[in-house]
């Protein structure tokens, strides 16, 4: 690991010289120039800047390349990452919750088999085009509405229809959806649930299952929301979060992997806290 | 205007809200008992599927359990001296006569090991697990909707319309204490 690591660390270091010479450099030549000097020192800053990010960004795909992909092997069965790849546009919209983007963007493709359970996820941004008409002409501008990870879970219980339990998403759907109160008060104040029919909400949101749900909330910070769907758990953290992202100015070592490690207790989290690892869940041989 | 034709304006005013909220609450309490028909009409369907069930298990153990293919017996003419429709008193019996002959066919098969390995059999258990988790949701959905009818028909003024319509409180479907316990949740 150190093999790998050790010339890491350097060109991260290199990266980070230019990082910082090339801020120190615009924030001098910004002010030269508000002074009537000069903007040649500004323009060097901003090369100086945009060369250290386009490397520290370099520095950082070769990390996810070589070293996480390598530890998510080890510690996930089956397991898929490519940093470069997401989930495509479809699957994200298969959640049935979440609005339609202008702009999509996603990376850190992982997917595997968690003590049985297949799943798929990506890190996802989604934006949407606002345009604002003034006086003084059209303002167009691309807002992040969603930044976080999006998962699909199989989910082998039989039932009928479609289930959505949301934080504070709505459905995004022509399905004929019914709000459903389940009978814990505390559950209907953190989400509301949404079904084509009442039978399968109580169905699949069991008390156990419900209980669990409220675990995940305060374990995982962000707006969740579930959507039960043919066989599939989709699931979606809006928590502003990029799960696999190097910091710049601090070390790349083994403590960096147990963080990551940390982001990804989601999974395992859903896989046991929902019980999806369950029999019951299981398709029959 | 003449003082005397604004207070029949009002009056009349009055009259008419109070007439429109009186079909609306009627409405809405019609609404919910529906609801609980329905629920109810789910709780047969899942109560019937388990008897299915269960008959087809007692067939598969039958050359081992004599004593639970008696029981089942029983349960068998127990329903059919009762009415196509059963109360929910009566139902919630014939889920605990049901809860006993599975309660004895789980001993059976602790006994007897060779018969969780019969395929035929361990697809029944499988069969029954979802058929108990639809009653249980059936169960939960009918409590839900039938706690939502009796808090509003004892809420004034909505009381009034409830007694006006002659609508009742309606049951609750018990489980018996064990199963009541799974359902309890704690935050």
């Amino acid at each position: 690991m150190d093999t790998i690591l050790k010339p890491l660390n350097k060109k991260k270091k290199v990266s980070e010289i230019f990082m910082g010479t090339g801020g120190v450099v615009l924030i001098g030549g910004v002010l030269l120039f508000i002074t009537g000097n000069t903007f040649i020192v500004m323009i060097v800053g901003a090369i100086l800047l945009f060369i250290g990010l386009a490397y520290f960004n370099h520095v950082g795909t070769i990390f996810k390349s070589k070293v996480l992909k390598k530890h998510l092997e080890e510690t996930i069965e089956n397991c898929v990452y490519d940093p470069r790849k997401g989930l495509d546009k479809n699957e994200v919209m298969r959640t049935e919750f979440l609005k339609r983007p202008d702009r999509i963007k996603t990376e850190d493709y992982l997917a595997g088999e968690l003590d049985g359970v297949k799943f798929v996820s990506s890190d996802v941004v989604l934006k949407e085009r606002q345009v604002t008409h003034t006086s003084k002409g059209t303002r167009t501008r691309y807002v992040t509405y969603f930044h976080g990870r999006v998962f699909r879970f199989d989910f082998n219980k039989q039932f009928k229809g479609a289930v959505q339990v949301l934080e504070s998403y709505r459905p995004k759907t022509r399905r004929n959806f019914e709000k459903v109160s389940l009978e814990s008060i505390d559950f209907n104040k953190t989400y509301k649930t949404y079904a084509t029919d009442a039978h399968t909400a109580f169905y699949i949101l069991t008390p156990h299952f419900m209980e669990s749900l409220m675990t995940l909330e305060k374990k995982h910070p962000g707006n969740l929301g579930f959507s039960f769907l043919e066989s599939h758990l989709h699931v979606a953290i809006h928590n502003r979060k990029s799960s696999f992202s190097i910091r710049p100015f601090s070390k790349l070592d083994t403590s960096l992997l147990k963080r990551f490690d940390e982001d990804l207790n989601i999974i395992y989290d859903i896989v046991d806290d929902l019980k999806l690892n369950k029999d019951i869940f299981k398709e029959e041989e | 205007m003449e003082p005397v034709w604004i207070v029949l304006i009002i009056v009349g005013a009055l009259g008419l809200i109070v007439l429109f909220w009186y079909i609306a609450t009627m409405n809405g309490l019609r609404q919910l008992e529906v609801k609980v028909n329905e629920a109810e009409s789910g709780i047969d369907v899942a109560l019937t599927k388990r008897f299915d069930v269960l008959s087809k298990m007692v067939e598969t153990v039958k050359g081992y359990a004599k004593h639970e293919e008696e029981t089942f017996m029983n349960v068998v003419k127990w329903r059919n001296n009762m009415p196509e429709e059963l109360t929910i008193e009566q139902k919630e019996e014939f889920m605990q006569k049901m809860d006993a002959v599975q309660s004895g066919i789980n001993v059976v098969v602790e006994q007897y090991p060779e018969l969780k390995a019969e395929k035929v059999f361990s697809n029944l258990q499988h069969s029954i697990t979802d058929v108990e988790e639809h009653l249980q949701a059936s169960r939960r959905l009918y409590n839900a909707n039938v706690s939502r009818l009796n808090s509003r028909i004892v809420t004034f003024p909505v009381s009034i319309v409830a007694s006006k319509i002659g609508m009742n409180k309606k049951e609750f479907f018990e489980a018996e204490v064990n199963k009541r316990q799974d359902v309890d949740i704690s935050f």
